[in-house]
């Protein structure tokens, strides 16, 4: 018997390795520990441990580059942001991954001096 | 002797002998004539028998290729409705992410797994339809991908790694054996008990080779085992015992189908059954790299991704990369990228990893270099972040020009 003329999955096809496989079934992390706008990077010196799964090399890889958030690493990984955080919190435990709290919005901007802009250019445009 | 003529008892037996004769050449005929026709109606009976054997076989087949057709057709659509379920929950699982409920989308989703493998097995046994994947995917992830499909799956352990690829063809048989194989080695076990899994090459393919700690199999079993694993004789639906045990036929069925072979005759070091799949050549094949985006950042050193007792060929393999790149004849269509230099010990190409995408840029200068990027790669880089920064300034700058009434 051929199997050459079996039809194909007409529609696209899911993933092979499904995420509860890749996290082995794990329940999912508390939400306190991390948010949408955790800040990852790689270890200074990352230990030497048994092989990563691809997945975890592929966080490794994406967060070589500078600090990523959890949401930018899941859009960029193709994974659920849930599975993401249970993967970076284990690599986080192992010594692979550093996080760092989301920088706090009142530092990024002050209010103040965005209501006296806006007020500023509604006075001159207005 | 004149005394004797007057005998009437000599008359008597002088006449009385041809009749006597004629009778008993008459009976003789009779009789050969009966034996005749009793041969000839032997030879009906014998005739009618076989006819009716036969016609016994026939319906027996008849109902059986019905039986299969229906089932296959029936599983068709279960097969379909599985994996058009496994594409909606993927896409809730995106979506719904960040919420508590992806804990339930989960395992909804490995129940999904479990039905479809189930449907698919069936399927198997009427000759009919597997489903079959488009790209080729790595050894690893078929394993993976089969221990996703059994109830136990977190009592499956994967030992090894592996840089081989299973071509698109084989992707679903091969998970699928391999998921009945687990299947038999958790509900043969103990529930705390571990099922592990090591990938070995060996010079006729590769080896997976899967242990269990449960109660092994007696030699009678095994034999029968054996038997069906063969896949000698064809699969009947309606032989598979009561209750019906379709593990190691479908595993058989699929293995003559493919051609790879499958044996469950050895004992593991853990005193349970060790089912070892081969899996020839022709069935595997290079990881290819994926296509990725434009968007390609400096690599980092990254952690050993082979098992400890493959460390020694790795180092080698990193030692020999300077060197001429692999012979054409493993590349395939990796042969003509020059980086393609590591081989495995099988001789087939490493993967080679790329970069990251990122578009934040690196935290400071103290993240190390790795030393197998080039200058340009870092220029490219370079270019393409401050391309980012400036794309992004100047989209902040407008974006806040129109939202000012």
């Amino acid at each position: 018997m051929t199997t050459d003329d079996e039809p194909e999955l007409v529609h696209e096809a899911a993933e092979l390795v499904r995420p509860y496989v890749i996290t082995n079934g794990r329940d999912l992390v508390d939400d306190s520990a991390f948010s949408l706008l955790t800040l990852v990077t790689v270890a200074q010196d990352p230990p030497r441990t048994k092989p990563l799964d691809p997945e975890k090399l592929r966080l490794l890889e994406l967060c070589a580059g500078g600090f990523l958030s959890i949401a930018e690493i899941a859009g960029h990984a193709g994974l659920p942001v849930g599975v993401v955080k249970i993967l970076v919190f284990d690599l986080t435990e192992e010594g692979h991954l550093y996080v760092r709290a989301p920088i706090p919005s009142a530092q990024l901007v002050d209010r103040q001096i965005l209501e006296e802009v806006l007020n500023g250019l509604q006075a001159r445009f207005g | 002797m004149t005394q004797y003529f007057q005998d009437p008892a000599l008359w008597a037996l002088v006449a009385g002998t041809p009749v006597a004769a004629t009778a008993i050449v008459r009976s003789r005929k009779k009789i050969s004539e009966l034996r005749k026709e009793q041969v000839e109606l032997k030879q009906h009976y014998a005739t009618l028998e076989e006819h009716y054997t036969e016609a016994v076989e026939e319906a027996k087949d008849r109902a059986e290729e019905a039986t299969k057709n229906t089932l296959k057709t029936a599983m068709r659509t279960l097969q379909g409705l599985a994996s058009e379920q496994q594409l909606a929950i993927s896409k809730l699982q995106e979506a719904y992410g960040e919420h508590k409920i992806l804990q339930d989308l989960l395992d909804i989703d490995h129940m999904n797994s479990q039905f479809a493998r189930r449907a698919q097995s069936i399927a198997v046994l009427c000759d009919g339809w597997l489903g079959r994947r488009r790209n080729d995917a790595s050894l690893y992830d078929v394993v993976r991908s089969a221990k996703g499909r059994i109830r136990h799956f977190t009592r499956v352990e994967i030992r090894s790694q592996s840089n081989f690829a299973i071509v698109s063809r084989a992707v679903e048989p091969v998970a699928l054996v391999l998921a009945e194989l687990l299947d038999n080695a958790t509900s043969y076990s103990a529930p705390e008990t571990i099922i592990e899994i090591n990938i070995r090459p060996v010079p006729k393919g590769v080896c997976i080779i899967v242990d269990d700690a449960g109660v092994g199999m007696n030699e009678e079993e095994k034999a029968r085992a054996g038997q069906l694993l063969s896949g000698g004789n064809s699969a009947s639906v309606s032989s598979l015992g009561n209750p019906p045990q379709f593990g190691f036929t479908v595993i058989g069925v699929l293995a003559a189908r493919y051609g790879f072979t499958v044996s469950v005759d050895s004992t593991s070091p853990y005193g349970g059954v060790r089912a070892v799949v081969l899996l020839p050549d022709e069935l595997l094949t290079s990881l290819h790299e994926p296509e990725e985006g434009p968007a390609v950042a400096a690599s980092t050193p990254l952690p050993p991704e082979n098992p400890p007792g493959h460390q020694g060929s790795e180092a080698t393999g990193r030692h020999r990369a300077p060197l001429p790149p692999a012979p054409p004849a493993f590349g395939g269509p990796d042969a003509d990228r020059p980086a393609v230099a590591e081989t495995t010990a099988g001789g087939l190409p490493k993967r080679r990893r790329r970069g990251a995408i990122s578009i934040v840029p690196p935290a400071a200068e103290s993240t190390p270099t790795p030393a197998r990027d080039s200058a340009r790669t870092a220029s490219v880089m370079g270019a393409f972040q401050r391309g980012t920064q400036s794309g992004r300034r100047s989209t902040q700058a407008s974006s806040e020009g129109h939202e000012v009434p």
